[in-house]
């Protein structure tokens, strides 16, 4: 699993969630939405000038360096849970929707289904481990499994096209796997920061 | 696309070729000097060139770059446009794109002399859509390509502060490992955690070209293994941001040099003590290895045993022990062999023996009780001593009297007596004669004898020859010549008593008794038979006997007889002991009184079987 380009996000245990974001040396335990350009980019910075609006938006999140600086440490594992959860559902049905892909795009669709999977039996080991550790508390009702739960919330995700879910979802990792690090860097400063 | 075709090119090999005079230090030494050469073999590098080349280049920007992630530029160019003189003719907007909502504003600071527009902190947000525009002269030169987020480009600046230690030297003093160190670049936050930031070392030795390339870690360390003393070695690193593409620039290098003696000082005299070391250990080994011969080939490979047959000793068939074979082979021994041995001739192996067949006979006899059993067994008998005869070219068969089989035995072995072939003295009735002389005749090896059937042995000699009695002709000519004299019943009577038997030896060797019988001459007589000299038996004791096998064919010594067959077969034995002895042939009719009264019974028309030893005992009392 390559992440030539692509968001890393690296879901362990919540008992080691500090070194996740830093053990991505090792690409099994990385979880990369890997989008192949030539795929789905047909610009120079991979982004086109269409605003896409994913179904996180609504979070709010901290988009800069002082912001993100500024959070105290149980805000930002808020937002981190916030946005795990909320892609627990669309990666179940993405995973669905990447099964029968032709043979021609099997591979990478077989690749992506499988991050998926990885990414999304990840976020709910992390959200269960934090909710037996207390460190979440309004959020409970979101943490069951989304075959059981309703899709209670707007499914906005349901009209994303694949590059679209795919692209919401790179930039998603990417800023769980930035507040993850500054969440580590913050608690153990000697870990490689 | 192409620059999405390789991910690891960087983005200024996608720029137009116009916008290569303006390049600055920044773009890669390959691109400066392809511009400066403009061959068409730069072409290749740019796939699109031919499609930009034959549009006029309009304003555009060149690149955006984000050095810490917090704030960015973008370079533009003016493309082809030569009257853009003043600033206020070219303008940058930008709308930046949140979730929930979209601003449009100019560029917050301008710089003409480079061509850049610098975003600062403040307007810097990551994950946010960025799409920038030209304005000039009113015109906007937007492009879709012009349109990212924040993370996407980031290129960190290089590491600082490189520096080597050495970790360990080798044993031979040859080669030494390095542990290359470095800090990471200044204007990166990576203490925060802001930005990750991923490291990759490339080396090479001064003298050659070609960089060798570690695995991209993200310690600001990495160890450097096999170097080789007394070379000089070149390292520096670059960076990038992880999970991204784009890497930054190389630092700058660093030199690595240990000073050693050389190669060839330290390693001449540990590989001469190798190779004495290796040729000693060898010199060992090959003298074990000799000394030790004959143990090892026993140890390596063992020998295989030999087969064996369970039961029977390899010595005993080499000392002659031919005894105790036999007894293996015949079953006697313990798991033996065949079972089906005949038992009574363990002794003597060259004993041949007579099968006749019993079934036939006996069919044709309930068919035909007539005169046609004596023919039939005149066939077998003959058959029988054809094969006799012909199969043992060398072995003479005799029968033997006791067990009623032919006992063969090799002619080349001159201690034993020549005797009479037996079998094939087979007297042949008298309607048969002629067939079975003619047969005589025709076939040379033929003992064939103008005689009955049965030849009666008159007499055993001590030497061992056999005197026989004459054929049945002869016996009724005498029986003729006799009745003319007596009655039959004296005759019977007088035979009874009066029977003389004389034994014929017939010799073997001598062909001409063969040839020279004919089937109507009943002198088949005792001018047929050549006499050995033996002493005649006083027929007395063979009367008390009353052997009736015994017959002599002396006709002048014969007494008045009565028309007897010269020999005479028991059929049976009555329970007074008297014998019924088959009747003679049809020439002669046998005296009915003499066979009511006397206890010698008219021969039967046809001999049945031999009398076996116990029986003629039982005979004798």
């Amino acid at each position: 699993l390559v992440c030539s380009s692509g968001s890393c996000v690296s879901l362990r245990r919540v008992g080691t969630w500090i070194e996740s974001a830093e053990n991505e040396k090792t690409e099994k335990n990385c979880v990369s939405v890997c989008v192949q350009e030539q795929q789905v980019a047909p610009s120079r910075n991979h982004i086109g000038r269409v605003n896409r609006n994913c179904h996180t938006s609504s979070i709010l999140t901290p988009n800069d360096k002082e912001n993100a600086q500024r959070m105290t440490r149980e805000e930002l594992t808020e937002v981190i849970l916030k946005l795990l959860v909320a892609w627990r559902e669309p990666l179940w049905h993405f995973e669905q929707r990447l099964r029968p892909q032709s043979l021609e795009t099997s591979d990478r669709a077989a690749q992506v289904g499988r991050m998926v999977h990885e990414v999304r039996s990840g976020v709910q080991r992390v959200a269960q481990k934090m909710q037996m550790l207390g460190m979440i508390g309004n959020f409970v009702s979101g943490l069951s499994s989304p075959e059981a739960q309703a899709p209670s919330e707007s499914s906005e995700w349901q009209l994303l096209q694949n590059w679209d879910l795919l692209h919401c979802l790179r930039r998603d990792a990417n800023k769980v796997q930035n507040y993850l690090k500054i969440l580590k860097c913050r608690i153990v400063p000697e870990y490689g920061c | 696309m192409f620059c999405g075709a390789n991910p690891r090119w960087t983005s200024q090999l996608c720029y137009p070729l116009s916008s290569i005079m303006t390049v600055s230090s920044k773009y890669s030494p390959l691109l400066f000097v392809c511009s400066l050469l403009f061959t068409p073999g730069c072409a290749f590098l740019f796939d699109w060139v031919d499609t930009a080349s034959s549009a006029p280049l309009v304003p555009h920007f060149t690149e955006c770059i984000s050095r810490e992630m917090a704030t960015f530029s973008c370079w533009w160019s003016t493309g082809s446009f030569q009257n853009i003189s003043s600033p206020e003719d070219l303008k940058v907007f930008y709308e930046r794109k949140s979730p929930g909502k979209t601003d449009r504003n100019e560029c917050p600071q301008y710089n003409y002399l480079n061509q850049e527009c610098f975003f600062d902190a403040n307007h810097t947000t990551a994950w946010d859509t960025y799409c920038l525009e030209l304005h000039v002269h009113n015109v906007t030169y937007a492009n879709e390509d012009d349109c990212f987020t924040l993370p996407y480009i980031v290129i960190p600046d290089p590491p600082v502060a490189l520096n080597w230690t050495l970790l360990n030297l080798s044993p031979s003093g040859l080669s030494y490992d390095v542990l290359v160190s470095w800090k990471p670049p200044p204007s990166a936050d990576v203490k925060s955690g802001w930005m990750r930031v991923e490291y990759e070392l490339q080396y090479r030795e001064l003298n050659s070209t070609k960089w060798k390339n570690l695995e991209i870690q993200y310690d600001p360390q990495q160890t450097i293994y096999g170097l080789h003393v007394g070379r000089e070695y070149e390292v520096h690193i670059r960076s990038k941001m992880k999970a991204f593409v784009k890497f930054g620039e190389f630092s700058k290098s660093i030199f690595i040099q240990i000073e050693g003696s050389g190669d060839d000082g330290t390693s001449f005299p540990v590989m001469l003590a190798l190779i004495f070391g290796i040729s000693g250990i060898f010199i060992i080994i090959m003298f074990i290895v000799v000394s030790q011969h004959q143990r090892l080939i026993m140890i390596l490979l063992p020998p295989v045993p030999a087969p064996k047959i369970k039961g029977i000793d390899s010595e005993l068939l080499k000392k002659g022990k031919l005894e105790e074979l036999n007894l293996i082979l015949s079953g006697g021994g313990m798991g033996g062999l065949s079972a089906h041995a005949p038992d009574f001739y363990q002794d003597e192996p060259w004993v041949e023996f007579i099968e006749v067949d019993i079934d036939g006979a006996d069919s044709s006899e309930k068919e035909d009780n007539q005169g046609s059993d004596t023919q039939r067994l005149l066939a077998l008998s003959q058959q029988v001593g054809n094969h006799m005869h012909i199969g043992s070219s060398n072995a003479t068969c005799f029968p033997d009297d006791d067990s009623g089989r032919a006992s063969c035995y090799d002619l080349d072995h001159p201690d034993q007596d020549p005797l009479i072939p037996m079998a094939t003295l087979l007297p042949g009735q008298p309607e048969d004669r002629e067939a079975s002389a003619d047969r005589d005749q025709t076939t040379a090896p033929q003992t064939w004898v103008n005689t009955d059937f049965y030849a009666q042995v008159s007499n055993v000699m001590p030497s061992g020859g056999v005197v026989l009695s004459p054929g049945q002709q002869l016996r009724a000519q005498e029986n003729q010549e006799d009745a003319k004299k007596g009655s039959k019943k004296e005759t019977c009577d007088d035979n009874a008593k009066d029977i003389h038997f004389q034994l014929l030896v017939v010799d073997p060797e001598n062909t001409e008794i063969k040839q020279n019988s004919t089937p109507s001459t009943s002198p088949v007589s005792n001018e047929g038979y050549q006499t050995v000299p033996l002493q005649t038996v006083d027929p007395n004791p063979i009367e008390e006997q009353q052997s009736p096998y015994i017959l002599t064919p002396d006709s002048p010594q014969s007494p008045p007889f009565t028309p007897v067959a010269d020999y005479t077969v028991v059929q049976e034995v009555d329970s007074q002991h008297s014998l019924l002895l088959n009747p003679p042939p049809q020439q002669q009719a046998p005296p009915p009184s003499c066979q009511s009264q006397h206890p010698l019974k008219s021969l039967p028309a046809m001999p049945v079987d031999y009398i076996t030893p116990d029986l003629f005992g039982h005979l004798s009392q």
